[in-house]
């Protein structure tokens, strides 16, 4: 089993694995910003229609 | 008596550690960790944590009381009455440890600092709500750095509640196994393929496994880590946490509606424990078997804290969100399956103590709970008194008589499971260990109360 020790200096293993997630999350959240901009974007249109 | 003792459980950390002296809990700061705590103090993220009740409230000694040369400063905290352990814990009450641990590690980042642990064992119950009682946890916070305590935070955090969240079982009891949080391979393999369909559970579970199997190599082209990467980590895992839910119905639900339909036998019961109370004097309850506490409730008011235990899980949960809601703030609601308490565990033993060796009260209610214990578990009457004796000073205690309805019920295929079971040998067994001071028949219900006194007490 593989176990890292915690107290280590974090470029030793959860560096690259936190460095790709965020990168991840960035994109992740900046599209999930986008549809929530768009969504609200609508709700306004329709909900002074209505 | 000037010498102290270090606390068995403080031996990680450089920076500082917890001792007692004299009966007094105190944490020492070391010179080493100087600029981190001063700067969590002085930049008012203490205040500011204090003033939310997010972390344990603590006083500055300015004496060395350990005569070492590493001293800086000495904290006195506000005394916990009680310590659990997360496997001893409810989902809802590790979720809300692991939410107050995002929620700390957001306002540190404000005040330039952030948290270097996330230890599920640093967080406490404390007057009905969880808070951080280890005020070593905060680092200077260097942006260019990703978070140190990522994985911790994910095995102690994340991935137990996945678990539990994916597959709907109570697992708390895994954290015995595994004390210092549950390794990710365990988790990655035993949740289902859904999970991979959720962006956080596949990002902090699957992919962080993926890519720690594949690198060994250690990550020479250094970009550096950003606030806004730091950021996005923490809200990944407050949405995933927060998404994360897990509901058993109790076996117990019908419980109380079920014994009411029993003529007056809740209504007397209550009447007879509250007259034994107002002639005892106590402090402390230890509630064995609470169900969802309403026997706990009647002796929160009147004690100190009250420690209520039960087997099932939904009963527990029930009670931690009464507790929350309700100004009744001292009840300690955990899971423990008294045949089998928590045992001490950690590095010599002696890390995480025995719950037999944390739970020492003046009073203990043991309301119908004998049978489960003698029939289900086959413990003998002597055994339970024994365990008895070593927790509690007064023990108020419900027998069940062998021809009671729900006997019979669980002895329908197993008669012989009856054999020594009666209130004669149940009294030998107790007569052992304790006094008898009063009985009382519960009207009509065929079960009979006991006010017991500890010999020698």
């Amino acid at each position: 089993m593989q176990h890292i020790l915690l107290y280590i200096d974090p470029g030793s293993g959860s560096y690259l694995i936190q460095m790709i997630i965020a990168g991840i999350l960035g994109v992740a959240f900046f599209f999930k910003n986008i549809v929530f901009a768009v969504k609200h974007f609508f709700h306004r249109i329709f909900g002074r229609k209505s | 008596m000037d010498t102290f003792q270090q606390h068995p459980s403080s031996y990680r950390d450089p920076s500082g550690f917890v001792f007692s002296k004299n009966g007094i809990l105190y944490r020492q700061v070391n010179q080493v960790f100087k600029k981190d705590f001063d700067l969590f103090v002085n930049s008012g993220l203490y205040q500011n944590l204090v003033a939310q009740k997010l972390v344990i409230p603590h006083q500055l000694l300015n004496e060395n009381l350990t005569d070492s040369p590493e001293w800086y400063i000495t904290l006195q905290p506000e005394l916990l009455p009680f310590i659990s352990y997360p496997y001893e814990w409810c989902f809802d009450m590790l979720k809300e440890a692991a939410l107050l641990t995002l929620q700390i590690a957001k306002e540190a980042m404000n005040f330039g600092l952030m948290l270097r642990d996330a230890s599920a064992y640093n967080i406490q119950m404390y007057k009905g709500r969880m808070v951080l009682i280890d005020s070593l946890s905060f680092e200077i916070y260097d942006e260019t750095k990703p978070w140190i305590a990522y994985r911790q935070f994910c095995e102690h955090f994340f991935a137990p509640l996945a678990l539990v969240h994916y597959l709907k079982q109570p697992l708390q009891n895994l954290f015995i196994a595994y004390p210092n949080g549950i390794p990710l391979n365990i988790v990655s393999a035993a949740i289902p393929f859904k999970s991979k369909l959720s962006l956080h559970s596949y990002l902090h579970l699957h992919l962080q496994k993926s890519i720690e199997k594949k690198q060994n190599v250690e990550n020479k082209n250094s970009r550096p880590f950003s606030k806004q990467r730091m950021k996005n980590l923490l809200q990944s895992f407050e949405e995933g946490i927060k998404s994360f839910s897990f509901s058993q119905s109790t076996q117990w639900s019908d419980y109380y509606k079920e014994a009411n339909l029993r003529g007056d036998y809740v209504s007397l019961k209550k009447q007879f424990i509250s007259e034994w109370l107002s002639k005892l004097n106590f402090n402390t309850v230890f509630d064995a078997g609470a169900n969802d506490g309403e026997f706990s409730e009647l002796t929160a008011t009147k004690s100190t804290y009250v420690i209520s235990t039960d087997l099932d899980h939904g009963a527990i949960t029930k009670l931690y969100h009464r507790v929350q809601q309700t100004n009744i703030s001292n009840i300690y609601p955990l899971i423990m399956d008294l045949a089998n308490p928590s045992p001490a565990i950690g590095v010599n033993n002696t890390e995480r103590t025995s719950f037999l060796a944390r739970c020492k009260v003046d009073v203990a209610l043991a309301l119908a709970l004998i049978h489960h214990l003698a029939l289900t578990n086959n413990i003998p009457f002597d055994k339970i008194a024994e365990m008895f004796s070593n927790i509690t000073r007064y023990l108020i205690i419900e027998f069940v008589a062998e021809n009671d309805e729900k006997i019979k019920l669980m002895t329908l295929h197993k008669k012989n499971l009856l054999t020594g079971y009666s209130l004669e040998s149940f009294l030998t067994a107790f007569k052992n260990y304790f006094s008898l001071l009063d009985t009382k028949e519960i009207g009509d219900s065929g079960r009979t109360l006991f006010l017991m006194k500890k010999l020698n007490t």
